[in-house]
């Protein structure tokens, strides 16, 4: 246990391996209170994998998780009570309705029905969900199914909140606000940790940003530092180095079929 | 073009056997067993028949041919969404004209179980009515166009329907009417059985003009057009023959104007009616259920007993299965009597069945818990909760009515301790089994029958089958007492009463408590064992 620690996470040696796949190999990370932090990478490169064991949702192999200072893997139920989640694969209670999946998640935070029930709405109303609050989850789109869960997220008002692509899939108006929403968010002291494909949002949104290649963080730190001048895209290029397999191979994507 | 889709189709038949898990494979197999006795079957109905009873050959033909017409109309809505090939709109991003598809479609339609298991029973009608001369060539004729109409008939609606069949509601829809229409054959099965025995010849002319209305519909022009010919009147024969034909061609149009609709015109985005938020907890349990989070759990259990097709379909069957129960006994000679009641007992066991797997539904979905650090106490409570309050219901209700058949009133408030005790015993006993050998169900709703492919199918059923003896060894005592009360000594029976409840709450207790300690701290690993990876 590491009382007193500042670092709203932080993360040793962590580890995991699906067979012999090593999908996460050693991963030290800290990251300070009131943090935007962006964790970029490519495909299978480990973020979900990570993400996964640093909310208790997905046992590691080896490592320590420490968030405000609790061991996750210790004392989960403390731990969990300061973390947001929003998973990559949204597998929700989707026989639920908008509003009930969210009174559910607050009941089972052992939330106060009446707080959650205001919440709640102040949280369908601002993510433009209002209308469908009254809809089963079943029956929402993909975008619709993103901000229901990033609102059940959001319902306890975590100090950490840990979002796996949150931006894909959602249309220009509705990112604007869950971005404007975040950097409020992070404004008051509270740590927003997401992963993304999106570059250059990463680069305009975060203070850090870190660099997963094949499980393991290749760049880690304030954003200007690693951009070193270059745009993210090309930092990240540059530091995975691009495959150039494909610009020759596929010389007949240019002849157009009659 | 037409070859690329039969070969399409072939493919998906191949892969389909191939790609499949054993499950899969035994209900193909089983789908292929009861295939084959229905072809056979047909085969020999429509080959002797004809010439051992002439009357009653032209009446069965027509009999015959609309029901297969039905089936093909029915049946592939009942399977669109588990049949890719079906689904005219996965082709629509392929090259090609609608009247190309048509005859693609129609010869890929031709191929597979279904098609020649058709072809097998329908030539029966050519051995049946076949004669030496040039009447044969009208028969096998009046054969083909009643192939064809089925066929394109049965795309025809498909393709038309299409769209419909796509929406989440119609799908949760066809899936309680599978289930509902196969009990229902079942049924028709039997009371057609009892019928056809007591069919006397005075009755065939009763049912003259039946035949005579069913001689217009399209496969009443083949079926006549077939017997016609079998019997040499030519001309007849042909003239029915053009008109079944005119009903293939029409159909045929249908299907094309369809096809082209599907095709071309975009998909209207879905309207979202939005019902009025009535919160978590169904009204009429308010008051019932606690506000926390053990009540949630309950709450959301209930809601989805009553939306999610799967449970929907659960719950009918037992409630068709007491149904039936109370049939037999209002029916059978000398089952009147009090005791029999206590048959009300079999719900609060059935009721108690899908706990075994009570986190099985949840799926992938159950990280809401695991992330919401959930007190796992109050998780299990909660399912158990919605299990008790469903069995007991279906308990009562069944009760009452075996009361009011057997005049045995005395017998309901035993069977309710009873039924109590018999709950609350089994649910100890799954909330131990369901945290240690949880699987996830499927949670696409589409296939009725399918198993996720866990690769560990024996395994569940090995789990279930000791789980199962556990619980009819933890009920022996009750048992005993029961039939001590019932054949000895009946102060047994009110005995029974509160041990029964004490029993139950005291192994319940017991299995609550087991299943508690294992689950803290193991959330993840049962997250890990409902959330199958699709492709590992
Ligand atoms: N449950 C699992 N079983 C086996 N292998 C897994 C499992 N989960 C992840 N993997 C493997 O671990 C690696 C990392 O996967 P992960 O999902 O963490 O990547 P990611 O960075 O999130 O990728 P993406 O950007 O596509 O979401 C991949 O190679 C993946 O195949
Ligand atoms: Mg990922």
């Amino acid at each position: 246990m590491v009382a007193g620690s500042s670092a709203a996470l932080s993360v040793r040696g962590l580890r995991k391996a699906f067979g012999a796949k090593v999908a996460v190999a050693g991963i030290n990370l800290e990251i300070p209170h009131g943090c935007f932090f962006g964790l970029v990478g490519p495909n299978g490169a480990g973020k979900t994998t990570t993400l996964g064991m640093v909310t208790g949702l997905l046992r590691p192999d080896a490592g320590l998780v420490l968030i405000d200072g609790v061991e996750v893997w210790r004392d989960p139920v403390e731990a969990k009570r300061r973390i947001g989640v929003l998973p990559e694969d949204l597998r929700l209670f989707d026989r639920l309705t908008g509003a009930e999946l969210l009174t559910y998640n607050g009941l089972l935070r052992g939330m106060p029905a009446a707080v959650v029930e205001a919440r709640a709405g102040e949280l369908l109303e601002v993510l433009g969900l209002a209308d469908a609050a009254g809809t089963l989850v079943v029956d929402y789109s993909h975008g619709m199914r993103k901000k229901i869960a990033l609102a059940s997220a959001l319902l306890h008002a975590p100090r950490v909140l840990f979002l796996d692509e949150p931006f894909e899939a959602i249309d220009p108006v509705s990112a604007r606000t869950i971005r404007g929403l975040l950097e409020r968010y992070t404004a008051g002291g509270a740590t927003v940790i997401f992963s993304s494909h999106v570059m250059e949002l990463v680069q305009r949104l975060c203070d850090r940003v870190g660099i997963m290649h094949l499980g393991q963080l290749i760049a880690e730190g304030p954003t200007e530092q690693v951009r070193a001048g270059r745009s993210l895209e090309d930092a990240f290029v540059e530091l995975v180095g691009a495959s150039h397999a494909g610009a020759e191979e596929l010389g007949w994507l240019g002849t157009w079929s009659a | 073009m037409a070859g690329h889709l039969v070969s399409l189709k072939l493919a998906l038949l191949r892969n389909g056997l191939r790609r499949s898990n054993w499950p899969q494979q035994v209900a193909l197999a089983l789908g292929a067993l009861a295939g084959l006795p229905l072809a056979f079957g047909g085969f020999l109905l429509l080959a002797l028949v004809p010439r051992a009873e002439p009357e009653a050959g032209l009446l069965l033909v027509e009999v015959v041919f609309l029901a297969l017409f039905l089936g093909w109309g029915l049946f592939p809505l009942l399977s669109f969404a588990g049949d890719a090939s079906l689904d005219p709109s996965r082709l629509a991003l392929l090259p090609l004209r609608p009247r190309q598809l048509v005859a693609g479609l129609s010869l890929a339609a031709c191929v597979g179980v279904a098609p020649l298991c058709t072809l097998v029973a329908l030539g029966g009608a050519v051995v049946g009515f076949g004669t030496l001369g040039p009447g044969v060539v009208l028969v096998v004729a009046a054969v083909l166009v009643q192939f064809l109409l089925c066929i394109v008939g049965s795309r025809a609606l498909l393709t038309a329907l299409s769209r419909q069949l796509r929406s989440r509601k119609a799908r949760d829809l066809v899936i309680v009417l599978v289930s509902v229409t196969a009990l229902a054959f079942n049924l028709a099965l039997q009371v057609g059985a009892r019928l056809a025995e007591r069919l006397e010849r005075a009755d065939l002319e009763a049912l003259r003009p039946a035949a005579r209305v069913l001689g217009w519909l399209p496969t009443g022009l083949a079926a006549r057009a077939l017997v016609d010919a079998g019997e040499g009147r030519l001309l007849p024969a042909m003239a029915e023959l053009a008109g079944a034909a005119l009903a293939v061609a029409l159909l045929g149009w249908w299907w094309w104007r369809s096809l082209d609709r599907v095709l071309t015109t975009a998909e209207p985005a879905a309207r979202q009616r939005s019902r009025q938020p009535a919160g978590l907890f169904p009204r009429s349990l308010r008051r019932l259920l606690p506000g926390d989070q053990r009540g949630a759990v309950a709450a959301k259990e209930l809601r989805y007993l009553a939306r999610h097709p799967r449970l929907r379909v659960a719950w009918m069957v037992s409630c068709l299965l007491g149904l039936a129960l109370v049939v037999f006994v209002a029916l059978t000679e000398g089952l009147q009597r009090p005791w029999v009641v206590l048959g009300s007992l079999a719900m609060a066991f059935l009721a108690s069945q899908n706990s075994l797997n009570q986190f099985g539904f949840d799926g992938a979905a159950y990280w809401t818990h695991v992330a919401a650090g959930a007190d796992p106490r109050g998780d299990l409570i909660g399912r158990n909760l919605a299990s008790a309050v469903t069995g007991m219901v279906t308990t009562t209700a069944l009760a009452l009515v075996l009361a009011a058949v057997t005049g045995g009133w005395l017998y309901v408030p035993v069977a309710l301790c009873l039924g109590l005790g018999v709950l609350a015993l089994s649910l100890g006993v799954a909330d131990v089994v369901s945290v240690r050998f949880a699987y996830p169900l499927p949670d696409d709703a589409s296939n009725l029958w399918a198993v996720q492919g866990t690769g560990q199918g024996c395994l569940v059923g090995i789990v279930q089958m000791v789980a199962f003896a556990a619980q009819g060894v933890l009920l022996l005592p009750l048992v005993a007492l029961v039939v001590v009360g019932l054949v000895w000594w009946t102060p047994a029976l009110v005995l029974a009463c509160p041990l029964a409840v004490v029993y139950g709450w005291f192994l319940w207790r017991v299995g609550l408590g087991v299943g508690t300690e294992w689950l803290t701290g193991h959330q993840p690993e049962l997250l890990a064992a409902l959330s199958v990876r699709r492709a590992a």
